[in-house]
């Protein structure tokens, strides 16, 4: 039985990655672009705690980081619903493709 | 009476005419015709005429001598301002000269506004079409306003300030047809002629300024006084002009403007064109008042004299007063015969200045201000008659048509000739005033080296006579050491001396002081009498054929007879000026200059004489004088009336004998011709010489520069600026506009792309990190390997 090394969860966190760009990049669902950035925020915890653990284990530099993004992540999540609600208010849909009154 | 009282008549006197003067360049068309006439009449000369009467009656029965005096130092005097270190004064000269002279000038000038009414009212008012009566009066009103304050000045800067608006309203005044072409011309002729002369009066003006450091007459001879007692100041300089010292050059300068103004030889050019204007206007301006303003300059500023600047004065005066009577005899324009007789007066005039006969030359002025007025008139009234016919050619036997005019008119002849009978004093103004400058000049040249030798050693007669030459009994009637002290004192100690009746204190003093003048003074060269002499025989000549021509013998042309009529309203005018001329002027006007003559004569340098004491010590040659003059009027009256006795056969006879001296004659000696030679031609030359240098030099140097500029101006805007600056401001633009498109089309709005792009820049990014570090992993290892 191997142990799980630093990489499999560089793996993991890589894999969510990819998956919250990919998100990003083909949701025209505001909800769903607000998802793939949470997947993306995520990723990078798991990477920061990974290094924490492997890198610097008696250092809580990254998990102090981590910390730091899930609030981040909450204020950013806080913020983007609401931008999403009053979107909606105004144009009676979500689809980001179809929010063009600031365009030049 | 108050203080000041006789000043601020005079003032009101000058201020009147400009009131006047004002409402009719307001308000004169509204006037209308005759109206604005009288304003003029009433306001313009009515007023100050009225004023001049008070003065006089007040001033010389009212004071006596001494009082006089007194109030002649305590005139009002205003500071007004300062030049540098030297003042501005304002004020009044107050002396009986002043007097006589406002009150002859008042006096003519209102009988002649008067006269201008009825004359404007037979003449077209009409200028260019337009009626300019009130015009005309409006410039008698400014004239009359000019003339006032020039007699009144006791600065010379205010006699200048009017000394030049005379010259302005002479200029209007006969160019007041300036539609005829003549008459403009005539104007300019005047006016150009006359800055001649004051631009070498204007020298002397900046002589008095900056060498005695004041414009007032009184202080300014006190100071020249002082100077040349002290030899300081002007007399320091080592300055010389044509052998003239700087004190002699200021002296003739301040001539020069009464050259100009009194039209003397050579600059007497202007005068007989100045006829072309209205004939009151002759009468008034050129004839009796404004050309004898340079008589009375010459008469205020003689205490500033030098002998040789004397000499000059009387050389230009012996010239004038000879050759335009010469002139004078073959005129046969009415108006222009009397221009050169009046020119010929004036040379009298300045000879006798010149000479040294200041009351005399003044008196001479006054009288001929009436008798020349009247002739004047008296023309006016024939030219009038006759239909604006001056030719006396064609005139003649006119007595019959106007008797007035003829018997007034041969008043003024008798006057102007000198008639009288010799040794008494019975005789019209003329007979005085002109044997009076004669006697004067008889005694500079004749008597003058005995007339010193006497008041050197003949200190006990000088007492007994008081100061009356012991030989000729002409009076000296200044006195020189006292006036060497100049100023205020002098009159203070004349006036306590006068009190106690005695002057001996004084007297006794001049001996030596006079001894010493004479000495520097030249003795005057013989031919000038003579030929003053001589021309008191012209004289009655030419106004006796002037006067035969025109109302004696047979009418010559039947038109001008058969309409020739004297026009009512101008009998009273010529009928005073006659009376004025036959009384007035020997019982008023002379003890009037003789009393001003003791002040405005003590001079430092030279000596005023009095040439009217006709005592027991005249001397034989004196008596023989008096009776060659006495007599000459006679003579030429019997050989005018003998040539002229049968119509122009004689004459005609006598002109064709005497062809060439005609000819130099009825071109007055050329001067017009030589002048417009030299000035007008010469100037004409100088202009197209400008003009030429104008025309081809500087102007194609501006026209090349002003190519070159257009060159340089086309280079620069449109290759350096439309191209350079414009090309790279648009440029910049442009590429600015293009790159932005470019850039704009990245912007899309839409997240998704922001994210692919960002994610493929870190991809690159990233790629190139691993990459170059890969590659600087081996270079490392390449060095660490070496």
């Amino acid at each position: 039985m191997a142990t799980i090394s630093l990489n499999h969860y560089l793996i993991v966190g890589a894999v969510l990655f990819c998956t919250g760009l990919f998100t990003m990049m083909t949701k025209r669902n505001a909800i769903g672009i607000l998802i793939g950035v949470e997947l993306v925020l995520n990723s990078v915890n798991v990477n920061l705690i990974a290094f924490d653990r492997y890198l610097g284990p008696n250092r809580m530099d990254g998990q102090l980081m981590a910390l730091f993004v899930i609030v981040l992540a909450a204020a950013e999540a806080a913020l983007a619903v609401g931008i999403c609600i009053n979107l909606y208010k105004n144009v009676a849909t979500v689809d980001v493709d179809r929010a063009t009154s600031l365009r030049g | 009476m108050g203080e000041h009282f006789y000043e601020i008549l005079l003032a009101l006197g000058v201020l009147s005419p400009m009131v006047s003067f004002w409402i009719l360049v307001f308000a004169g068309p509204k006037l209308g015709k005759p109206t604005a006439g009288w304003t003029a009449v009433v306001l313009g000369m009515g007023v100050p005429l009225a004023l001049a009467t008070w003065v006089l009656i007040s001033w010389w029965w009212g004071e006596d001598s001494v009082s006089r005096a007194a109030l002649t130092e305590n005139a009002f005097r205003f500071h007004w301002a300062d030049i540098g270190s030297v003042p501005i004064t304002l004020g009044v000269k107050l002396d009986s000269l002043t007097v006589a002279m406002y009150f002859m000038v008042t006096f003519v000038a209102f009988w002649i506004f008067v006269f201008s009414i009825g004359y404007m009212s037979g003449h077209s008012d009409e200028v260019d079409g337009q009626s300019k009566y009130s015009r005309f009066f409006a410039y008698l009103s400014l004239f009359a306003f000019s003339m006032l304050g020039l007699v009144i000045s006791s600065n010379l800067l205010f006699l200048f300030i009017f000394w030049e608006l005379v010259g302005l309203c002479s200029y209007l005044l006969i160019g007041f047809y300036f539609d005829k072409a003549y008459a403009s011309a005539a104007a300019i002729k005047a006016f150009v002629t006359n800055r001649v002369g004051d631009f070498g009066f204007l020298i002397g003006l900046m002589l008095v300024f900056y060498q005695l450091g004041t414009l007032d007459l009184d202080q300014a001879a006190a100071v020249f006084a002082e100077q040349a007692a002290t030899g300081s100041g002007i007399f320091s300089s080592d300055f010389s002009l044509f052998g003239w010292s700087l004190a002699t050059v200021m002296g003739v300068g301040l001539f020069c403007g009464a050259m100009g103004k009194s039209a003397q030889f050579p600059l007497h050019v202007w005068l007989p064109d100045a006829m072309a204007g209205p004939t009151p206007v002759s009468a008034l301006i050129h004839a009796a008042t404004m050309v004898a303003a340079g008589v009375y300059l010459v008469a205020r500023v003689f205490r500033l004299m030098t002998p040789d600047a004397l000499m000059f004065i009387a050389l230009i005066g012996c010239l004038t007063l000879t050759l335009m009577a010469l002139v004078a005899i073959v005129q046969v324009d009415i108006k222009k015969c009397l221009a050169y007789s009046t020119l010929s007066q004036l040379g009298y005039m300045i000879f006798g200045l010149g000479c040294g006969a200041w009351i005399a030359a003044l008196f001479h002025l006054m009288t001929h201000a009436f008798f020349k007025a009247m002739l004047f008139l008296c023309s006016g009234q024939v030219i009038e008659g006759c239909h604006h016919e001056q030719d006396m050619r064609k005139m003649g036997g006119l007595r019959k048509k106007m008797p007035v005019t003829c018997w007034t008119f041969f008043v003024g002849v008798l006057a102007i000739s000198g008639a009288g009978i010799a040794g008494t004093t019975i005789g019209l103004g003329g007979f005085f005033s002109k044997d009076e400058i004669l006697a004067v000049a008889y005694v500079r040249a004749f008597e003058w080296d005995d007339a010193g030798k006497h008041e050197v050693h003949d200190g006990d007669a000088a007492h007994a006579l008081g100061s009356t030459h012991p030989v000729t009994g002409v009076r000296l009637v200044s006195d020189p050491v006292q006036n060497a002290h100049g100023g205020f004192a002098r009159a203070e100690a004349r006036g306590a001396a006068n009190a106690h009746g005695e002057d001996t204190q004084h007297v006794g003093h001049d001996d030596s002081a006079r001894a010493s003048i004479f000495g520097t003074i030249p003795a005057l060269p013989k031919w000038m009498f003579y030929l003053a002499l001589f021309t008191a025989y012209v004289t009655p000549f030419y106004m006796m054929r002037c006067w035969w021509m025109t109302f004696m013998g047979k009418p010559r042309d039947e038109n001008v007879y058969r309409h020739a009529h004297e026009s009512k309203l101008m009998y009273v005018p010529l009928a005073v000026l006659a009376v004025g001329t036959l009384l007035a002027s020997y019982f008023l006007f002379r003890p009037l200059i003789a009393d001003a003559a003791t002040a405005a004569t003590a001079a430092p340098l030279v000596l005023a004489l009095d040439g009217h004491e006709h005592t027991a010590a005249i001397g034989a040659a004196h008596r023989f004088l008096t009776f060659g003059v006495g007599g000459a009027f006679i003579i030429a009256f019997l050989a005018a009336i003998a040539i002229y006795r049968r119509g122009l056969e004689t004459p005609e006879r006598i002109r064709r004998a005497l062809a060439p001296l005609h000819l130099v004659l009825v071109h007055k000696y050329f001067f017009d011709e030589v002048y417009d030679v030299i000035w007008v031609k010469g100037c004409l030359l100088l202009a197209k010489v400008a003009r030429f240098i104008d025309t081809w030099i500087v102007d194609s140097i501006f026209d090349m520069l002003a190519a070159a500029t257009e060159r340089i101006a086309a280079f620069s805007g449109l290759i350096l600026d439309k191209h350079g600056v414009d090309g790279v401001v648009n440029g910049v633009a442009r590429s600015s506009t293009d790159f932005a498109g470019f850039i704009r089309r990245w912007q899309t709005g839409r997240i998704r792309h922001y994210v692919i792009f960002a994610t493929g820049v870190a991809t690159v990014v990233f790629l190139w990190i691993w990459l170059a570090g890969a590659s600087n992993a081996d270079a490392a290892v390449v060095s660490a390997g070496m």
